[in-house]
């Protein structure tokens, strides 16, 4: 038995979970929310992954829920496994695990402003990165980037209609300017 | 302001200071000079890189992966080209990984040189900052030969690289090396055989050898304390695995060791440019990708890992199908470096050294806020 073997049979074992190879040192495993934390702990106090790599969140917009992959890395091994969870999109709780990596919190702060999930009982200033921010949490895919400059930026005078810079140019100088890009497109 | 040893003042240090490439705030309790608390205030940054890639298509979202980080841009469209390809299962080209061998070596020279500059700066010795800033130009030059660029060079796609060399860059290149290998014993005289530096360097931010490796440290940092990791080497990519080179580690975890393990890394880094110029192979440097503004990326997910000069750099990249990236996620070293381990190992620190410590941990605003 192979070391990433050894760990897809420890985790099944333990939890009943299948974890999956994605390559030759990594694994994903899909945890239902409530078992993040107890995966997570196992993973490092009992199979030695000391290293918190990240925690990334993705907006699955169209199934109503938020997607969180903890990356955890074994600095004996040089494993790594991506422990994946699915989280209602319109109630975003998730458990806090700075208790685990102090280095967590970061993270969390993180998501917490970018997406919108509550971390009950995370330390830290809710403004990390951006400031003053009365919109919607902006990393959310139903979140208008077009509509909130057109809303918050002012246009420059005389420049309103330059959206189209070629399109300008011609008019301006009455010069046909060729299309390159449509002049080297490959269909 | 009181300078009484039993009061705690609140000092704030930034957002314009030396030491970091950046922005960045820190907020210090400090009593007399030595600080007590230490806190990361960023913000002065963020360019929402993460958010404008969901709306442009792969292609156009490289000449947004390179300005992650000014000092050390390559590192970021490399990782991110291998974690497409690693999407896509697009394959590269011998010669291909070569020629980013090379480039990312050459821009782990290149921001090496520029640490220099910070680290000795930042304890008040400006000639070295001169000397080797004045040096880097030479890799720029060589840059700007291969890809167009001094600094964001948007040259390594997926598939391969942009362009092949141009005639004569290799014996430019070595001759390049030759002359930075030389320059490397003024360095040393400078820096390391200065008392200044030495006593302001030893016994200063020490990072616990036993915490390093839960507290997030990566790169130089790891190795100061004498764990040795490097992902060249643990999880090898491109070419790395065709080379003979060695991972320094020094013991100690202050930033005398972090700057010993830097010194010697240039020199490997210098062997394998050497290595990868003698050994490379013909051929095609391109797997051609489809037209870029129809090209659809298939579903999946790929978490990359890449060293860079500041540690380990990752991606964590969604695709969902589509010619735009669902999810472009960067973790840098900075992330780790200049928030939890910075708040924990400035307590007991003098005022005098922060920007000391900040440097030798290659702190990079731009990569915490991205």
């Amino acid at each position: 038995m192979n070391k990433l073997e050894n760990i897809i049979y420890k985790i099944k074992d333990t939890f009943h979970l299948e974890a999956k190879q994605k390559n030759e040192n990594q694994l994903r495993v899909d945890v239902d929310k409530n078992l993040v934390s107890s995966v997570l702990l196992y993973l490092k106090t009992q199979l030695g992954f000391m290293h918190l790599n990240h925690i990334s969140c993705v907006d699955w917009i169209e199934d109503n829920q938020f997607e969180l992959i903890y990356i955890v890395w074994n600095p004996e091994s040089k494993i790594t496994v991506l422990v994946h969870t699915r989280i209602d999109r319109a109630n975003p709780v998730m458990e806090n695990i700075d208790a685990i990596w102090d280095q967590a919190n970061t993270y969390e702060r993180e998501i917490r402003e970018m997406f919108g999930i509550e971390f009950p009982g995370l330390v830290g200033a809710k403004e990390f990165i951006l400031e003053d921010w009365q919109e919607m949490p902006p990393m959310r895919k139903d979140f208008d980037t077009a509509a909130y400059a057109e809303k918050t930026y002012q246009k420059r005078p005389g420049r309103e209609n330059a959206r189209d810079v070629r399109e300008e140019l011609m008019k301006r100088t009455g010069e046909e300017l060729p299309d390159f890009a449509k002049k080297y497109s490959r269909d | 302001m009181n300078v009484n040893r039993e009061k705690e003042t609140t000092l704030y240090l930034g957002p314009q200071h030396p030491g970091i490439t950046g922005n960045m705030m820190i907020k210090l309790k400090v009593k007399g000079d030595m600080v007590t608390k230490a806190e990361t205030h960023v913000g002065y940054l963020h360019r929402a890189f993460e958010k404008l890639v969901e709306r442009r298509n792969w292609l156009q979202s490289f000449t947004l992966m390179c300005r992650f980080c000014v000092p050390e841009p390559d590192p970021m469209e490399l990782t991110f080209a291998r974690a497409v390809e690693a999407i896509e299962g697009r394959e590269v080209p011998p010669r291909g990984k070569y020629i980013r061998t090379i480039v990312a070596e050459l821009a782990r020279i290149q921001s090496f040189l520029l640490w220099y500059g910070g680290q000795s700066g930042s304890a008040g010795l400006y000639t070295l900052g001169q000397w080797s800033v004045g040096d880097r130009n030479y890799i720029l030059d060589l840059f700007e030969d291969l890809t167009g660029a001094r600094i964001y060079h948007m040259y390594m796609w997926p598939g391969g690289v942009r362009r092949d060399l141009p005639q004569g860059w290799i014996e430019k290149a070595y001759k390049t090396m030759d002359y930075l290998e030389k320059r490397l014993e003024d360095y040393n005289k400078l820096l390391f055989d200065n008392a200044v530096f030495q006593k302001r360097a030893q016994g200063v931010g020490i990072i616990p050898k036993d915490k390093a490796i839960e507290w997030g440290v990566v790169g130089a940092p790891l190795r100061g304390t004498g764990i040795k990791h490097d992902v060249r080497i643990d999880e090898p990519y491109e070419a790395y695995a065709d080379f003979d080179f060695v991972v320094p580690t020094y013991e100690g975890g202050d930033v005398w060791a972090r700057a010993l393990v830097r010194r010697d890394e240039i020199k490997q880094s210098i062997s394998i440019i050497r290595q990868a110029l003698d050994k490379l192979p013909g051929g095609s440097y391109y797997n051609r990708i489809p037209n870029p503004m129809k090209w659809k990326v298939p579903a999946g997910e790929a978490w990359v890992k890449t060293e860079s000069v500041r540690g380990e750099i990752g991606f964590y990249v969604v695709s969902d199908g589509g010619n735009k990236p669902r999810r472009v996620h960067l973790k840098g070293a900075a992330y780790t470096h200049g928030v939890t381990v910075l708040e924990k190992i400035l307590p007991g620190q003098n005022i005098a050294d922060v920007s000391f410590i900040l440097n030798s941990l290659g702190v990079c605003p731009p990569e915490i806020e991205r």
